[in-house]
């Protein structure tokens, strides 16, 4: 399952790495929605550090989604699908290395994201810093999750229209953890509830994963 | 010359076990979710989802809380409830002799009385007060109904209410 | 007797709500506190024990059973979907008549505690899976997907249950299914309540079962349709 999954991370990272559409497409949409952020804030209210968190997870969000349409779309090139069914490549670890490739992709958009808010929204660098652990494992739970629905909306009608109606409910307990705990990082608060809210939807959704993918990847 | 057939071993070779190793890893995730479930349910978990403080809580935390606004919950004492014509002036009580001075703008819910529990969203004065400005009041009734009128009900064991 | 069981089945529900709406609005009295704003309590638990337990339970339930190679049938996915469409109108309904409660009792339409808001959160979950559903043509890729989505989403229901014990909610604890066993309904407003329980629980599986004759029917005319078009096909090629 392991020596699968470093297979498949490393595949897609390196598509990705060769295409560049996290480079020149999602990174720069991402950072425009950072911008119109704080430009639908205000100036006043844009150096209000406390909307900090909420914009960053919420442009991550959107940013995400994007992403793992991308991911779920390179198992769509012709033939994919049927090398992995011929090669009798364990599904458990090729949703492994999705997730993982997806969670690497993330925590670069994520990293240049945190920058741009503590440029933007003023947020506190040094809480910013103390909340990088919590983002991380918040994304790498959204990595997990979003390549689990990815793999429910793949091959049907309107996947890109489909993946926010199914994945927006799931993420929604993640987005409010990881705004909270970003937030207590910055001003103060119970941090660990909410680290431990990421943590068991990391591992939750990674168990899961695990268990279901395979029964996707049959179609 | 060697015999490659007769030195090759030819007896089947057993197919990975496929299935016991799926069954087990089933097992396996199914244990890891049992454990994420118990983990959640431990103890003062997750407390930061309530809806609200108590009077007791919010007073023990009056310093930090300072005048952030919050979602306070007491009981209304009775004989306090003095109704202005911004909303309504009344004591919150919590368990033992907390005591919360509420003054809240805007209407009342229909069923706000004496004896009721109250959420009141609003902040403390400062953080050294009992005072409490509200700018909305809602009621958190119980999960207990009781007829109005004794005599035309009696409860399950039999007796009169 | 299944046949007669399913003859019955209409006017037994018809009969139930009936009742319970003729005890509820005319015979119960008024409560202490809530006075006659009491009266919902026949009409909002009852379709919530539906949304929550009865329907999502048996499109969860089936869904299951579809992806068990064992049990997997047409019938357990045509039964997953229709109970969860039936589903999404009990969620609504459960919402719009907590609003109504709510309004007057707590001086709120809505508050964004841990019941209503995990309560709204199931209701999207139940939108989003009939997205789904309409999304995948191949019936086998829909069954499964929808299958696999509906257990992913069921996880929502115990903590929708639990809600108000874990938390500290706006909402009201449990009256019935309390944790200590203890009933806080006296009376005829029990009785009247659980009525409604079994009187709902009713119209759900006379629904369902009207739902899912018409999804066969449905199905059968998508089938006769393409093998209609492709006997002409083969016509037009001679």
């Amino acid at each position: 399952m392991t020596r699968v999954a470093w297979l498949v991370a490393g595949k897609d990272l390196r598509i990705e790495a060769r295409s560049r559409v996290l480079l020149w497409q999602v990174l720069p949409f991402g950072v425009i929605a950072l911008l119109l952020s704080g430009l639908a804030l205000g100036p006043t209210h844009a150096g209000n550090s406390t909307a900090g968190p909420g914009l960053f997870y919420l442009v991550t969000l959107f940013v995400a989604l994007l992403m793992i349409n991308r991911s779920q779309a390179l198992e769509n090139a012709p033939g994919t699908r049927a090398s992995v069914a011929t090669l009798g490549l364990d599904p458990a670890g090729v949703f492994l290395g999705k997730a993982l490739a997806l969670t690497v992709e993330l925590w670069i958009t994520g990293l240049v994201l945190l920058g741009g808010s503590v440029l933007v929204l003023h947020t506190s660098l040094i809480g910013t810093v103390h909340a990088l652990p919590s983002v991380l494992v918040t994304l790498a739970a959204l990595a997990a999750a979003g390549t689990l629905y990815g793999a429910l909306t793949q091959g049907g009608d309107g996947p890109a229209t489909l993946l926010p109606v199914l994945t927006l409910p799931a993420f929604a307990p993640l987005l409010i953890a990881g705004e909270r705990s970003y937030s207590a990082a910055l001003h103060g608060g119970a941090l660990w509830e909410w680290w431990v809210i990421v943590v068991v939807a990391l591992v939750a959704y990674t168990a899961v994963g695990i268990l279901l993918y395979g029964v996707l990847e049959e179609s | 010359m060697v015999d490659l057939e007769a030195s090759a071993p030819l007896s089947p070779i057993d197919p990975p076990a496929a299935k016991s190793r799926s069954s087990r890893r089933s097992i396996g995730v199914i244990l890891v979710l049992i454990a994420l479930v118990v983990l959640l349910l431990s103890q003062g978990l997750l407390s930061s989802l309530n809806y609200f403080e108590t009077v007791d809580q919010a007073l023990a935390q009056r310093g930090s809380l300072g005048t952030k606004v919050l979602r306070l919950e007491g009981v209304v004492e009775p004989g306090t409830i003095v109704r202005t014509n911004a909303g309504a002036a009344f004591t919150l009580t919590g368990s033992g002799d907390h005591h919360v001075f509420v003054t809240a703008h805007g209407s009342p819910p229909q069923l706000f009385q004496a004896n009721i529990p109250v959420v009141v969203v609003g902040h403390f004065v400062s953080s050294t007060s009992a005072y409490f400005v509200g700018s909305q009041i809602m009621v958190k009734h119980t999960s207990s109904y009781i007829a109005a009128h004794p005599n035309r009900v009696r409860a399950p064991n039999g007796t009169s209410r | 007797m299944i046949k007669l069981s399913q003859r019955l089945l209409g006017p037994v529900t018809l009969v139930s709500l009936a009742l319970t709406f003729w005890l509820g609005l005319w015979v119960t009295p008024p409560d202490v506190v809530q006075g006659d704003l009491v009266r919902l309590l026949y009409v909002h638990p009852p379709i919530a024990w539906v949304a929550l337990y009865v329907s999502f339970g048996t499109a969860t339930i089936a869904s299951c059973l579809y992806l068990w190679p064992r049990t997997r049938s047409d019938v357990m996915d045509r039964v997953a979907y229709c109970a969860m469409e039936i589903s999404v109108v009990f969620i609504a309904l459960t919402l719009i008549t907590g609003s109504i409660w709510g309004r007057p009792t707590w001086g709120v339409w809505w508050a964004w505690d841990a019941r209503l808001t995990s309560t709204a959160i199931l209701g999207v979950f139940a939108l989003a899976y009939l997205a789904l559903r309409r999304a995948n043509d191949d019936p086998a890729v829909r069954a499964r997907r929808s299958g696999v989505f509906a257990i992913l989403t069921a996880i929502n229901v115990p903590i929708i249950h639990f809600s108000v014990q874990w938390w500290k909610t706006l909402h009201q604890g449990a009256s019935v299914l309390t944790s200590n066993g203890t009933l806080n309904v006296h009376g005829s407003m029990l009785w009247t309540m659980l009525l409604g329980f079994i009187g709902f629980t009713l119209l759900f599986f006379w629904l369902l079962r009207y739902r899912y004759r018409l999804e066969v029917k449905r199905d059968f005319v998508v089938a006769t349709t393409v093998d209609e078009a492709l006997a002409l096909r083969r016509r037009e090629g001679v």
